[in-house]
């Protein structure tokens, strides 16, 4: 709060607050307008007696309990849970490694390393569909959370080798002299000086990585074909075949799969926020 | 073993993991699909791609542009959405996030409400989006029946429509990069504003000649990660239409002649691969360049 202030020191005007307080609401409606239309609908017995924005005339839990003793739906967030934390997990300690190399170091090649490691952004993973599918299948990786995890690491590596880079490169060289002029070896240096600094440059880029791999479909969706394999965004696309015209599981299924991300973000938003801001904003 | 080769170790040892998934990852398969769309490659002959006769070499690039039903139809889509992306997500983060910086009361629920959808996925907010423009109990068809008494289309089916439809199904929902930019305008120094209001620059010229230039790095970044997700837009077509009633985008066909057609085309896929990658280049170079020259015109007014 005290930063807010700071920032505002002639106070907000009341045609700003006013022009923001539409804002603000217009954006509560946009986010949360799908979200309650789908908790509202899964509560209705026959959905096409009953169709729109309305409220269910009575509640009818039946689609609930269906999908929650049918469906096991906990494999699912398991999965997502383990894929997404392993690779961000593993892409982030691959990434402070190098970034901090090219942060502090002078070497042969770095310039290009750097140029590569950028160029990465513009790289549609779609364009490579084919090799990388072809690469998995190979590998005998095809159909395994193993592979997904390794694609998940190699993925989405310029965003998080920029901001890590970034942030070691503020960090004061006379810290890292001192290390090495106690002892430390380079190793030891990076384990327990640099990396331990860095921790809220890396948090982010790490906080950033998990939530892209938690949505991520494309390669979710194509990698792995057993379901009992499949994280919660790839399930999704099974949704609509396996319940047909069982509207009501459907919406209770959707529901179900988006409520515990949903508490899980209520739960821990302070440390979202702060990471994807940089630290700037308190959550 | 001494210092400098210790040094030089420590350095690949470093390197070593992300240069390899740098190699395996990005290097072989570019330079995989750029081989590849010179060769002819498909459901006949999976094991071993053949390269194109001399005389025929850009065979794939031909039937690409010319024959392909879907190259023009997908290119003009997924151009489409970008575009619609820059215009409509870079002023809306904008506006979101300076309205969010002045901290009115409730701003901090209205941020955390603004990024629900951006956790549960765009799988998940596609899903949901199907769900609301069914034709038979969706609120959108309830809402159309208003304006248009008895209308029973499904307007995932219209062309046309159907673009817009996805359109609504991501633009608005960008709470990630609206906090970025929140922290971004929050590590403005309190100074320049204070400077600001000496200077007698209130309201929307505070926010035009201080907050936007100052954050103008972030609003790049912003601007390409819109102009890239709009050109790369899959999951929203797959949920809503797959592909039907003219809405296919260029990451969809390569899927689909890639891994679901029965009659895989590799090294046709590959080639929209080499294709897709090259016109994203020019994208960002586009928005790269627009950035640059309103630097240079706003040096000049300095100057003057």
């Amino acid at each position: 709060m005290k930063k807010i202030k700071e920032n505002n020191p002639m106070g907000v005007q009341k045609g700003e607050a006013i022009f923001g307080y539409i804002v603000l609401g217009v954006i509560c409606v946009i986010a949360l307008f799908p979200i309650i239309w789908v908790v509202l609908a899964s509560f209705k017995g026959d959905l096409l007696a009953e169709p729109g924005f309305t409220l269910p005339k009575a509640l009818v839990f039946d689609g609930y309990i269906k999908v929650l003793t049918k469906l096991g739906i906990w494999k699912y967030f398991l999965n997502s849970a383990i894929t997404a934390t392993c690779g961000a997990v593993l892409s982030i300690i691959m990434l402070s490694m190098s970034s901090y190399i090219i942060a502090r170091f002078q070497f042969r090649g770095k310039k290009l390393i750097t140029a590569c490691l950028m160029a990465t952004m513009f790289v549609p993973v779609s364009a490579l569909t084919f090799p990388v599918y072809n690469l998995i299948k190979n590998m005998g990786l095809f159909d395994t959370r193993l592979g997904l995890i390794f694609v998940y690491t190699c993925s989405g590596i310029a965003i998080s080798f920029m901001v890590i880079r970034n942030y070691f490169a503020t960090i004061p060289v006379e810290l890292e002299e001192a290390a090495r002029i106690d002892g430390c070896t380079y190793v030891q240096t990076f384990v327990k000086i640099m990396f331990p600094i860095a921790r809220p440059g890396i948090f982010t880029a790490g906080v950033l990585a998990w939530l892209q791999l938690w949505n991520e479909f494309y390669w979710g969706s194509l990698l792995v074909i057993d379901r009992t394999k499949m994280t919660v965004p790839a399930i999704l696309s099974q949704f609509t075949t396996s319940f047909s015209t069982d509207y009501n599981g459907l919406l209770s299924a959707i529901v179900v799969i988006i409520i515990p991300p949903v508490i899980l973000f209520c739960c821990c938003s302070k440390f979202f926020i702060e990471a994807l801001s940089g630290g700037a904003v308190k959550g | 073993m001494n210092i400098k080769a210790r040094r030089t170790l420590f350095i690949t040892l470093f390197l070593l993991p992300t240069c390899i998934c740098f190699l395996v990852f990005y290097a072989y398969p570019i330079l995989q699909i750029l081989a590849t769309s010179f060769c002819q490659w498909d459901y006949t002959n999976m094991t071993s791609p053949k390269l194109l006769p001399m005389n025929d070499l850009f065979a794939n690039y031909k039937y690409i542009f010319r024959e392909y039903p879907y190259f023009w139809e997908a290119l003009r889509n997924s151009l489409g959405w970008a575009l619609v992306g820059v215009c409509i997500q870079v002023p809306l983060t904008l506006v979101v996030s300076i309205v969010l910086s002045k901290g009115l009361k409730g701003s901090r629920f209205a941020r955390n409400v603004y990024i629900i959808p951006s956790v549960i996925s765009s799988a998940a907010m596609g899903l949901i989006f199907l769900q609301l423009y069914n034709a038979r109990y969706g609120p959108i068809q309830q809402i159309i029946q208003m304006f248009k008494p008895g209308y029973t289309e499904n307007i995932l089916l219209v062309p046309g429509v159907n673009f817009w439809a996805i359109v609504c199904a991501y633009v608005f929902f960008c709470g990630t990069t609206t906090i970025m930019l929140l922290g971004q305008i929050h590590a403005i120094p309190a100074e320049l504003y204070e400077a600001a209001k000496i200077d007698g620059a209130k309201g929307l010229k505070r926010e035009l000649y201080i907050t936007i230039p100052l954050v103008k790095p972030t609003i790049k970044t912003v601007t390409t990660l819109a102009a890239t997700s709009g050109f790369l837009l899959y999951n929203e077509v797959f949920f809503l239409t797959n592909g039907a009633a003219g809405t296919k985008s260029i990451s969809y066909i390569i899927r689909e002649l890639a891994i679901t057609s029965t009659r895989t085309q590799y090294a046709r896929a590959n080639t929209i691969g080499v294709v897709q990658i090259f016109i994203g280049l020019i994208l960002v170079s586009i928005i790269n360049f627009v950035f640059s020259l309103e630097k240079r015109s706003h040096r000049n007014e300095v100057g003057r």
